[in-house]
């Protein structure tokens, strides 16, 4: 009953909130804030219980829709939830410039109503309708800009539309061989499937969730969706919305298959795993140099995007107990991180009456410090800056690559890092540091239920970069429900018989040496404020706001690296449909728009026809 | 208990008079091939005592808050880093928390400088980012070699199975000889001194730096040649007890200053050519072999 409750009032909701704004915007307002705040409050009571319920036998194919709840649906219902909450609370002040806000209010908790509802799905035939409307009303949100976003959109929901194709193949299959499609009764009914069916569904299935998580072949869409999109949606969309990808990654690889059916799968270094593994770290090397090259904030924190997620795939690939604690807490990790990221984006687009190119901000800290707080915790947790929330899980993940004998992929895994920090540095750079320009001088802080998201976020980073255990917790129950020895975790970082890893110790470290180092600094001469004109400049003089020095930032960088990061895989589709183009339009040529040719065409199938009916004799 | 308390405050004051010591040094040695006499060996200790009595100028918070940061996040470094047989903290994190420890130092740098608002330190920086992509390709080839062949990421493990067998220059030459050609990367000593590079871009980063400032970046500089170099005696020279464990580092280190002292500057990107070139080939091939063997 529980669920049902959850789903009713978050998909009712979403109703009532555009029925709302019919009477005005404030009530609109309001009730869209308190039904996600409700939906957070509604899921998070759902905490470490069992349920299973059916809401709806369907009159024909002897199928019922089901909906359950474990630790793993809960995991990341408890993150929809609450980045839906957030999300909302930020568009409040930051939608206020557009139009059709009933619009964007009801597809924004209507796309997070259908998130619910794929976690929460007990059987396939749920899971892909849930699927299906979370795809159709993200296609509407990309799309709601209009102009650029149009097209961003139909990419989106082209190859959307594709992997949905590939997954309804194998839910089709699995019906016809089985009869039914509940998680669990598949779960083992699929045990002593053969091997080769097995890949061919897993092979479907990883098309259509690579396809939303945007894994290396499969993420041209990505890119532009989260550029074009409006910032909060961008935020959503990055943070979980993507991710439900990953959530398919488990469910069909663990819950339903599970660890003895995997190893099953290929001979030696060919198995499904391994070669999943590899696709990981594609996903993470050449998305996250391609982010080096970007001018726009939005793009660059998009490929980001792709390239954090090949972390998510490479951790779940190696399916190790620490490998996939790695891969799921950095799913959680990422989502935090990169919603404040956008977040913080979005906050500056919003000051700057829409400027997000990099090469034309620039100390913006002094102007908006909280955001410069939230970007910064955003671009630490990013990196995985010790004491920051993506340092646990992305050690985890090491850690398992060199226990494991995988030192190429730990390689991919670690010089990912180092091209992060680069295009995240300058990031930063370009829009809070360096000099002010003067069309800026007049800009100021965001209003408190824009920083109020940020600044909750940014808490979030620190807590679960300190506090590792609250989040590994969960993730050791997920692990023990897929039957894999759970991951072992303490509070502050991990037992000894994992690794040595205390972030408690480290945070005491920083602090005393911080103190030490302050009370250094503060007893020493003191020093004068002077403003950003008054610098030093070896006898040349520096023109005010004429002297961009953030343009092409890692120029001689870019100029050894870039050749190689073409996006080849966007070309080749581009490509495809430019053939395809021309193919169609030879195909086109038998409309000739005269009547003549059509009543030829008529008479010729009769004759085709009387041909068949003769049986293929031509006498 | 006490006794690990106690070394958590001696360790950094051992590990600065250390790297006082090499800096004063390296003054006094290249001087004397370039045929001067040099500055005695204590110059950089009169220079903090100068510097700190001086006054100086400040851009804004972050610009002080990112130089604190660096010279924390350099002292925190060394109590991860065994330093013959004295690890106060080595047991709260392993070779992998050290190199991501060692991101503070510079982030913190970067944050400061990048306040200043100065196109000078943006340049320093944007080169400092490119130099560290380049030396880290071979770097982490290195020390995925030397965790692959003692199959842990524990500092205090690595160097344990040194001490019952041979060194690890021994077994993994390769990766040894490629940190070793990337240690003035690391070091930011010449041929690789793009990032300050005083003729060019006015000392980089620390153009706006003066008194308290260029002090604690002073500082910051000497923990940062201990802990490259102890990284280095740990991983390939086996450890050894705190004597020994100088004596080797001292060694290293002036091996390292005879070679680089009569090269001149590069430019940048023939900076990241050559960190991508040898040294990666190098300490790749070495990383090939810890693997299959």
């Amino acid at each position: 009953m529980q669920l049902i409750t959850i789903l009713v009032v978050s998909f009712l909701g979403a109703g009532m909130v555009y029925l709302a704004g019919m009477i005005s915007g404030k009530t609109r307002n309001i009730l869209a804030v308190l039904v996600s705040l409700a939906v957070v409050i509604l899921v998070s009571l759902t905490y470490n219980q069992k349920i299973y319920t059916s809401f709806y036998a369907l009159p024909f194919l002897n199928l019922s829709l089901t909906l359950r709840i474990d630790t793993l649906s809960w995991f990341f219902a408890i993150a929809v939830a609450g980045i839906g909450f957030l999300s909302i609370l930020f568009s409040l002040e930051y939608m206020r410039r557009y139009e059709r806000l009933n619009y964007y209010y009801f597809m924004m908790l209507f796309v997070n109503a259908a998130m619910l509802g794929i976690v929460f799905s007990a059987d396939f035939l749920s899971f892909y309708i849930f699927w299906e409307i979370m795809s159709w009303s993200t296609y509407l949100l990309i799309s709601y800009k209009g102009g650029k976003a149009v097209a961003a959109g139909l990419k989106y929901i082209i190859m959307s539309v594709a992997g949905s194709l590939a997954m309804l193949f194998a839910i089709v299959s699995l019906y016809t061989s089985y009869g039914t499609l509940g998680i669990s009764n598949l779960a083992s009914l699929l045990q002593t499937a053969s091997p080769g069916y097995i890949l061919f569904l897993l092979l479907m299935f990883v098309i259509g969730f690579g396809i939303k998580n945007a894994i290396w072949l499969l993420h041209t869409w990505l890119p532009d969706a989260y550029t074009e999109a409006i910032s909060p949606f961008s935020a959503v969309l990055s943070g979980m919305l993507t991710r439900m990808g990953i959530y398919g990654f488990l469910l069909i690889m663990y819950t339903i298959l599970g660890l003895n059916v995997l190893h099953k799968l290929g001979y030696g270094i060919l198995n499904f795993n391994y070669i999943l593994s590899w696709i990981g770290a594609i996903t993470i090397i050449i998305p996250t140099f391609t982010a080096l090259l970007q001018d726009d904030a939005k793009k660059l924190l998009a490929w980001h995007g792709i390239g954090q997620g090949g972390y998510m795939i490479l951790g779940i690939g190696i399916a190790t107990s620490l490998g996939i604690a790695g891969g799921i807490f950095h799913t959680l990790n990422h989502a935090i991180y990169i919603v404040l990221l956008f977040f913080a984006v979005g906050a500056i687009e919003h000051q700057t009456r829409g400027v997000r190119d990099l090469n034309e901000l620039g100390g913006l800290i002094k102007k908006m410090p909280v955001t410069f707080i939230g970007a910064l915790a955003g671009i630490s947790g990013l990196i995985g800056i010790p004491l920051t929330n993506g340092f646990v899980s992305k050690w985890l993940i090491y850690k398992t690559l060199i226990m494991e004998n995988y030192p190429f992929l730990a390689f991919a895994a670690l010089i990912g890092t180092w091209g992060t920090i680069l295009s995240v540095y300058k990031f930063l750079h370009n829009i809070f540091l360096g000099q002010l320009p003067e069309k800026y001088a007049n800009v100021k802080e965001v209003p408190w239920t824009m920083q109020l998201p940020m600044i909750l976020l940014t808490l979030a980073v620190i807590l679960f970069g300190i506090l590792p255990g609250i989040p590994l917790k969960v993730i050791s129950g997920i692990e023990k429900s897929f039957g894999i020895k759970p991951v072992s975790t303490g509070i502050f970082g991990m037992p000894k018989e994992i690794g040595e890893l205390n972030m408690i110790s480290i945070l005491a470290a920083v602090l005393v040496a911080g103190v030490v180092v302050y009370l250094l600094f503060s007893l020493s001469a003191k020093s004068r404020r002077v403003d950003q004109y008054d610098s030093y400049a070896a006898g040349s003089f520096v023109p005010k706001d004429r002297y961009q020095f953030s343009v092409r930032f890692y120029d001689q960088a870019y100029r050894i690296i870039g050749p190689y990061l073409q996006d080849v895989v966007d070309d080749f589709y581009y490509w495809l449909v430019r053939k395809s183009r021309s193919f169609f339009q030879l195909v086109r040529q038998i409309y000739t728009g005269n009547v003549n040719t059509y009543a030829l065409y008529i008479l010729l199938f009769l004759a085709f026809l009387i041909f068949v009916k003769l049986g293929w004799r031509l006498w | 208990m006490v006794i690990k308390a106690i070394w958590i405050v001696f360790l950094p004051l051992i590990a600065l008079v250390i790297g006082v010591f090499f800096l004063g040094l390296s003054r006094k040695i290249i001087a004397r091939i370039q045929c001067r006499y040099g500055p005695p060996i204590y110059q950089p200790i009169i220079d903090v005592i100068k510097l700190v009595n001086q006054a100086s100028i400040s851009h804004g918070r972050i610009f002080d808050i990112g130089i604190i940061l660096s010279l924390a996040g350099s002292i925190v470094l060394v109590l991860f880093i065994p330093f013959g047989g004295i690890a106060p903290l080595a047991t709260s994190g392993d070779l992998l928390v050290v190199v991501y420890l060692m991101l503070l130092a510079p982030l913190g740098i970067a944050l400061s400088g990048g306040e200043a608002s100065n196109p000078n330190v943006s340049i320093g920086i944007s080169r400092k980012m490119m130099l560290a992509l380049g030396y880290e390709v071979p770097f982490l080839f290195a020390i995925l070699a030397v965790m692959t062949h003692y199959k842990t990421t524990s500092l205090l493990e690595i160097v344990k199975a040194q001490q019952n067998s041979w060194w690890g220059v021994i077994y993994l030459p390769l990766p040894a000889i490629a940190y070793f050609m990337i240690l003035p990367a690391m070091l930011g000593i010449r041929p690789f001194d793009i990032v300050s590079a005083p003729q060019e871009i006015a000392s980089g980063p620390a153009v706006e730096y003066g008194g308290r400032y260029l002090a604690l970046t002073t500082i910051e500089h000497a923990f940062h040649t201990f802990i490259v170099i102890a990284l280095f005696v740990n991983l390939f020279l086996g450890g050894g007890n705190p004597f020994t464990f100088f004596v080797k580092m001292l060694v290293i280190f002036i091996l390292g200053l005879f070679i680089n002292a009569v090269f001149p500057r590069l430019r940048i990107d023939q900076a990241i050519k050559y960190c991508w070139k040898w040294p990666a080939i190098l300490a790749l091939a070495g990383l090939i072999i810890a693997r299959i063997v």
